[in-house]
């Protein structure tokens, strides 16, 4: 197997004094999808701002194909392939959703591949073209979602990193946004770093998973090993032993086996 | 027998009720109650006992009964144990980190009547296996919440059973000074149940002259008097946490301290700073640790400072072991030393106001002793068992490291023609209930077998060599000790704890358990990838690291006792898991059995 398209060595990141992650590694291979579950405060979304230059990291290497990215400005790191879907969407208001696509492609010169990306894009989510010349604030959580994935989309990137793309969301909406996901990998050959903390679907569609805790990871393996996990069980997918009481109060320790 | 007493007292409930009449508001004890620390006094602690003891007559608890206590330390554990102890009944105290069939075991070996449970997770362990011991009538929970809506007959709050003995001893005025009054020294006073290596663990039974002969330890073994605050958070279920927070306070009347959890240990030690302080080796090594690890990122002037100063200390430590006059050199050296830098130190780890530190319940690397020695921290080493208490102790100011120092008076310690060191004592214990068998192994013509090797000097200072049954003898038929290998690897602040494998074997090997904190601030300082402890274990760059620790310790070895391979242990193991024992050691025999094939793959030609 190749070197993996992306590569996180001993990160370490700050928010001021604080340490949000504290020497984390991770793997990302060519065409997988790899998620990474964690409760808030985690450093999560640290990470991926780490990836994609959002934030610096003090400590570490980020490689991309084998180059050094980390601590370059984000849209360097956005010319080198990561498209980064941030938390709670962050579409452009103002602008329709039409120019907000545009906007994912602004690195790009080539008319004719983006005019087909943006019928694809139309394609993966139908509920979009309806609304094309609509002011991106005016579209629903789940159609901003959807949006913020296409302009994802839009910009082509060797890696898609999703942040908490089931926020605030239906659970039907959920499924829809994740089997559009899953075809985005599938059909177009997306590699995807998904961060989530709904760990049932993140564990369902990943081929891989890791699991973060206080800013470090403390678990990584084949998604359906996690999904079997004693603790992942209890601690992400809430499905604990209700015991003889039929209630139970305290908490397993973590082993993380 | 001669009686053994302590002040006119032959029982501990006499002795009891005698100290905390003469203490009154004096404070007894301390536990943070929503991170505030609360103070109980001796008079709490009295009434408080009193209320469980009533209670438990009013349940028709009689002389002999046994209770049992299944908690991590707190107030309630030591309230209740004086409660059983003043109505005549004998307290089991349990390790709350047992599971499910260690609890049931030492539940019906002891034909428990009435059972003490910490929370609603100790209370779910008995739930799941009720059916098993008929012979409980009561169960009493110590922190309610979370079964506010729970009904269940046997079940209640710790609040009932005060309640209901406040009223009864209303009416009953006397009783328990009556009953205290009828008990004896032979008395069966407490079940120990020895973390068994092998099989169950069985149940030592220690009788009321037991207890007051290891009262006699202070003041004349072990500086311990009323003015002494300590740090209660060993397992209270062990004998050694028992003698330290429960008996020895109750006949001198130190203070203690209840920790807020075993995660806290660091935190609270600083904050209380105590002026005893007993640990097993376990802990000592971890402070160890941690002032090296500290000290590799200082910065260039705080090692040097450091370096020097430590030089200084050792100086002065080796002439102290060897008995030497200190120049004034030395004690100026020192004393600069000590204000630059081993004052902060002692202050980071809560020792600063540390008179008398201690160590037992495992041997400990000389090495160890003699840094701690350096830092102005004199460890005296503590030797005993279960079976026989605190044995022998060091006196300070000697510092013979490598010994465990004298039998106290009253104990006599031979060895035996085997090199087995055996031992007799006014106090010793009284047999393992129900094992006639086990208990006629050890308890020889009155003499008990400890079970220990060791070698006992002109002066009467014993030395320990090993368990007689760790003993290895290799396949070149050379006798090998593991145990002192195992401490020098212990002392390498990357390795948590290491067990030597060799025994019919062509050559030493070793299964490790690597320091998780330091290991992987090791790997995180030097770039070395990981996500978790499986992975971190795997690293070659990790295996190389405790490779040279390994090579370092095996330089101070002869070749046949060096070890030749070594493998991690990749799983990180808790209090819970059985292949530690309740103070975190690893269990020799089930760590070799479990881990057959990763020691079989270190003998593949």
């Amino acid at each position: 197997m190749s070197a993996p398209l992306l590569q996180m060595r001993n990160i370490e990141t700050y928010y001021g004094p604080i340490m949000a992650i504290r020497g984390v590694s991770l793997d990302v291979n060519e065409g997988e999808i790899v998620a990474v579950l964690g409760a808030n405060g985690a450093g999560k979304t640290t990470l991926l701002k780490t990836v994609s230059g959002a934030l610096d990291s003090n400590k570490g290497q980020v490689l991309l194909d084998g180059e050094e990215i980390q601590c370059r400005d984000p849209d360097w790191v956005a010319r080198k392939g990561i498209a980064h879907v941030p938390e709670g969407r962050e579409v452009f208001p103002l602008l329709t959703v039409a120019e907000n696509l545009a906007m994912g492609a602004y690195n790009r010169s080539d008319k004719d591949t983006i005019a087909r990306d943006l019928e694809a894009v139309y394609e993966y989510f139908p509920a979009l073209r309806s609304v094309q010349r609509k002011m991106a604030a005016y579209l629903s959580g789940g159609q901003q979602q959807m949006l913020a994935i296409g302009r994802g989309f839009m910009a082509r990137p060797r890696l898609l990193l999703l942040d908490e793309p089931s926020l605030g969301l239906s659970p039907l909406l959920v499924q829809e946004i994740f089997r559009i996901i899953v075809r985005l990998n599938s059909e177009q050959g997306m590699t995807i770093l998904l961060v989530e903390q709904n760990a049932n679907v993140a564990l369902q569609v990943s081929s891989r998973g890791y699991v973060m805790e206080v800013g470090g990871m403390v678990m990584d393996g084949p998604s359906d090993k996690l999904l079997a996990s004693e603790d992942i069980k209890e601690f992400y997918l809430g499905k604990k032993e209700v015991g003889v009481r039929g209630r139970r109060r305290w908490k397993k320790r973590k082993t993380w086996r | 027998m001669t009686p053994v007493l302590q002040d006119g007292c032959d029982t501990l409930p006499k002795l009891f009720l005698k100290k905390t009449a003469e203490r009154g508001d004096r404070i007894a004890m301390r536990e943070k109650d929503f991170g505030i620390w609360q103070s109980y006094s001796w008079s709490d602690y009295r009434a408080r006992a009193f209320e469980i003891a009533y209670g438990l007559l009013a349940l028709g608890l009689q002389r002999g009964d046994v209770a049992s206590i299944q908690s991590e330390d707190c107030r309630e554990w030591l309230w209740t144990d004086l409660g059983i102890l003043l109505a005549g009944g004998v307290v089991n105290g349990i390790y709350p980190t047992y599971q499910m069939r260690q609890v049931e075991h030492a539940l019906t070996d002891s034909s428990c009547r009435f059972l003490f449970v910490e929370d609603e997770e100790q209370l779910d362990k008995y739930l799941a296996i009720e059916q098993q011991l008929p012979l409980i009538e009561k169960i009493y929970v110590f922190d309610w919440r979370g079964l506010r809506d729970f009904r269940h007959d046997k079940v209640a709050n710790i609040e009932v059973l005060y309640e209901l003995g406040r009223e009864f001893g209303t009416r009953n005025a006397g009783l328990v000074e009556s009953i205290v009054a009828a008990g004896c020294g032979d008395d069966l006073a407490a079940l120990v149940y020895t973390s068994g290596t092998t099989g169950m663990p069985k149940g030592a039974m220690l009788s009321q002259r037991y207890i007051i002969f290891q009262t006699l330890l202070a003041p004349d073994q072990l500086l311990f008097s009323a003015d002494d605050e300590i740090l209660t958070y060993l397992p209270l279920c062990h004998i050694a946490e028992r003698v330290f927070s429960g008996w020895l306070p109750i006949a001198h009347g130190a203070t203690i301290n209840f920790a807020e959890s075993p995660e806290t240990i660091a935190q609270n030690l600083q904050e209380l700073s105590p002026t005893y302080f007993f640990a097993v080796p376990r802990v000592w090594e971890k402070f160890y640790s941690r002032i090296t690890t500290a000290m590799s990122e200082a910065t260039w002037i705080g090692c040097k400072a450091y370096d020097l100063a430590l030089a200084a200390g050792l100086r002065r430590a080796d002439k102290l072991i060897a008995g030497q006059a200190l120049s004034i050199a030395d004690k100026v050296g020192y004393a600069l030393a000590d204000r630059l830098v081993f004052r902060n130190i002692k202050k980071i780890l809560g020792l600063n106001r540390a008179h008398s530190a201690a160590s037992g319940a495992a041997p400990i690397s000389p090495s160890l002793l003699r840094w701690f020695l350096a830092i102005g921290i004199a460890i005296d080493e503590l030797w005993g068992q279960t079976e026989l208490g605190i044995a022998t102790t060091c006196h300070q100011g000697l510092f013979q490291f490598g010994t465990v120092g004298r039998a106290l008076p009253g104990t006599e310690v031979r060895i035996a023609e085997n090199g087995e060191i055996i031992a007799r004592s006014a106090g010793q214990f009284s047999g393992y209930l129900n094992l006639p068998e086990k208990t006629a192994e050890t308890l020889v013509e009155g003499w008990i077998h400890t079970g220990d090797v060791g070698v006992l000097d002109n002066e009467g200072n014993l030395s320990i060599t090993d368990r007689l049954k760790d003993i290895i003898i290799t396949a070149g038929g050379k006798n090998i000790t593991p145990s002192v290998i195992e401490n020098e690897l212990k002392f390498s602040p990357y390795i948590s704890d290491a067990v030597i494998i060799g025994d019919q074997r062509k050559f030493l090997s070793c299964l490790i358990m690597i320091d998780q904190e330091n290991v992987e601030h090791h790997a995180q300082t030097h770039s070395v990838p990981f996500t978790d402890y499986r992975s971190l274990c795997a690293r070659p760059e990790i295996i190389a690291l405790i490779d040279g620790e390994v090579r370092h310790v095996n330089a101070g070895f002869s070749s046949v006792e060096q070890v030749k391979k070594f493998r991690l242990i990749d799983v990180l193991l808790t209090a819970e898991d059985e292949e530690l024992t309740p103070t975190m050691k690893l269990k020799r025999s089930y760590v070799s059995a479990k881990y057959k094939d990763l020691i079989d793959s270190m003998y593949v030609q």
